[in-house]
C-alpha cells in the first residue's frame, strides 16, 4: 500500500555513521530489529515518540532523520 | 548478508509460551470435553485482549501496527466469505449441512489469514514467502513418507519416488529470495491447478478448512511476491557489513 506522504528515511545513513548495527539501535530505542530494518527501507513511519527517541541516539532533529521527498506534496 | 549476529534472533517470549502452552493443553483437553476449546479461545485471543486494554505491553508499535492490518484483512476475508456463503445459500433451495463444520471454516479463515498477514508483514514478503514454502514442502515430504511405511507399503521406488513431490515446494522457496515475481506467477499457477485439482464446492464448508490451510499460503504468497517485485529484503545489508564491520 502506497502511503500518503512519502517519506524520506536517513536513519541507516546515520545508523553506519554513529557505527551501529541494527540490533544495537533497536535495543537503544526498546523496539525489535525488524522495525529498524522496516524503517530504514521506508516500508514504516515510525510514530512521532519513536521518531525522537531514534534522533536522541544520534543527537540530530527529527527532520534530519525524516524528510517529505521532494514533489510530493507540492499540489 | 549479515553475519549472524546481526540477524533477527527469534526468542519466544514469555507471552507466545504461557499462550502456546495454553492452546496445545486446550486442544489436548478436547478429548475429554469440548468444552476445554475455550481454552485455545483463551491461549489465541486472551494476548490480544489484554493488549488492547493496555495489560500487555510485549510488542513495539511496529508489530502492533502488524497485528491490526491483520486483523483488518481477516475481517475483510471473513466478511466477503460470509456474504458469498449467504448469496448461495439463499439464492436456492441449499441447506447448510453441517454447522458444526461451518463454524470451523470461518473460524480457520479468520485466524489463518490474520496469521499469514501478519507474518507477510513482519517479516516482509519474500522472507514469509520462503518460509511458508519450506513448512509446506516439509509437511508434504513427512506426508508422503509416512503414507507410504506401513501396512500400505507398496515398494522402495514409491517410497523414494513419492517424496520427490516435495521438492517443487522448496525449489519455489529458494526462487521466491532471487525471481519474486516469477515465483508469484508459479505460485498463483500452483494454487488454480490445486483449487481445480481438489474441486473446492460451496455447499461442501468442510472441505474449505483444507482449502484454506493448504491453498492459503500458495495464493497469500504468490500475491504478495507479485505485488512486492523485485526489491530485496535487505538490500543494502553487504553494503552495512562493508561499513560497520559487523
Amino acid at each position: 500500500m502506497k502511503s500518503q506522504h512519502d517519506i524520506r528515511t536517513l536513519v541507516r545513513r546515520h545508523r553506519l555513521i554513529a557505527d551501529m548495527t541494527q540490533q544495537e539501535l533497536a535495543d537503544r530505542v526498546g523496539v525489535t530489529r525488524q522495525t529498524i530494518l522496516s524503517i530504514e527501507k521506508g516500508k514504516y513511519t515510525p510514530s512521532v515518540a519513536l521518531a525522537l527517541c531514534l534522533a536522541e541516539v544520534f543527537d540530530v532533529s527529527v527532520e534530519t532523520l525524516f524528510q517529505l521527498k521532494k514533489g510530493e506534496n507540492d499540489g | 548478508m549479515v553475519e549472524p549476529k546481526d540477524r533477527e534472533r527469534w526468542r519466544p517470549t514469555r507471552t507466545k509460551l504461557v499462550a502456546s502452552g495454553i492452546v496445545i493443553a486446550g486442544f489436548w483437553l478436547t478429548s475429554l470435553s469440548w468444552w476445554f476449546l475455550l481454552l485455545v479461545a483463551l491461549g489465541t485471543f486472551g494476548p490480544g485482549v489484554l493488549r488492547e486494554i493496555g495489560w500487555l505491553n510485549d510488542k513495539d508499535e511496529f508489530q502492533r501496527r502488524a497485528d491490526h492490518r491483520a486483523g483488518y484483512h481477516a475481517f475483510l476475508t471473513a466478511g466477503l466469505m460470509a456474504f458469498v456463503l449467504v448469496a448461495f445459500f439463499r439464492s436456492g433451495e441449499r441447506t447448510i449441512k453441517d454447522t458444526q463444520e461451518l463454524a470451523t471454516f470461518f473460524l480457520v479463515l479468520l485466524w489463518f489469514t490474520w496469521l499469514l498477514s501478519a507474518l507477510l508483514a513482519y517479516w516482509g514478503v519474500q522472507k514469509a514467502a520462503a518460509r511458508f514454502l519450506y513448512i509446506f514442502g516439509s509437511v508434504v515430504l513427512v506426508f508422503t513418507i509416512i503414507s507410504n511405511l506401513g501396512p500400505e507399503w507398496t515398494g522402495w521406488a514409491a517410497l523414494l519416488l513419492h517424496p520427490l513431490l516435495a521438492a517443487p515446494f522448496f525449489a519455489l522457496a529458494w526462487l521466491s529470495s532471487r525471481w519474486p515475481r516469477v515465483t508469484g506467477i508459479l505460485l498463483l499457477a500452483a494454487f488454480i491447478f490445486f483449487f481445480q485439482f481438489l474441486g473446492f464446492n460451496l455447499e461442501q464448508v468442510d472441505d474449505g478448512v483444507t482449502f484454506i490451510l493448504f491453498l492459503g499460503p500458495l495464493l497469500a504468497s504468490g500475491v504478495a511476491l507479485l505485488l512486492a517485485g523485485k526489491k530485496s529484503e535487505d538490500p543494502e545489508d553487504a553494503e552495512e557489513v562493508l561499513m560497520t564491520g559487523k
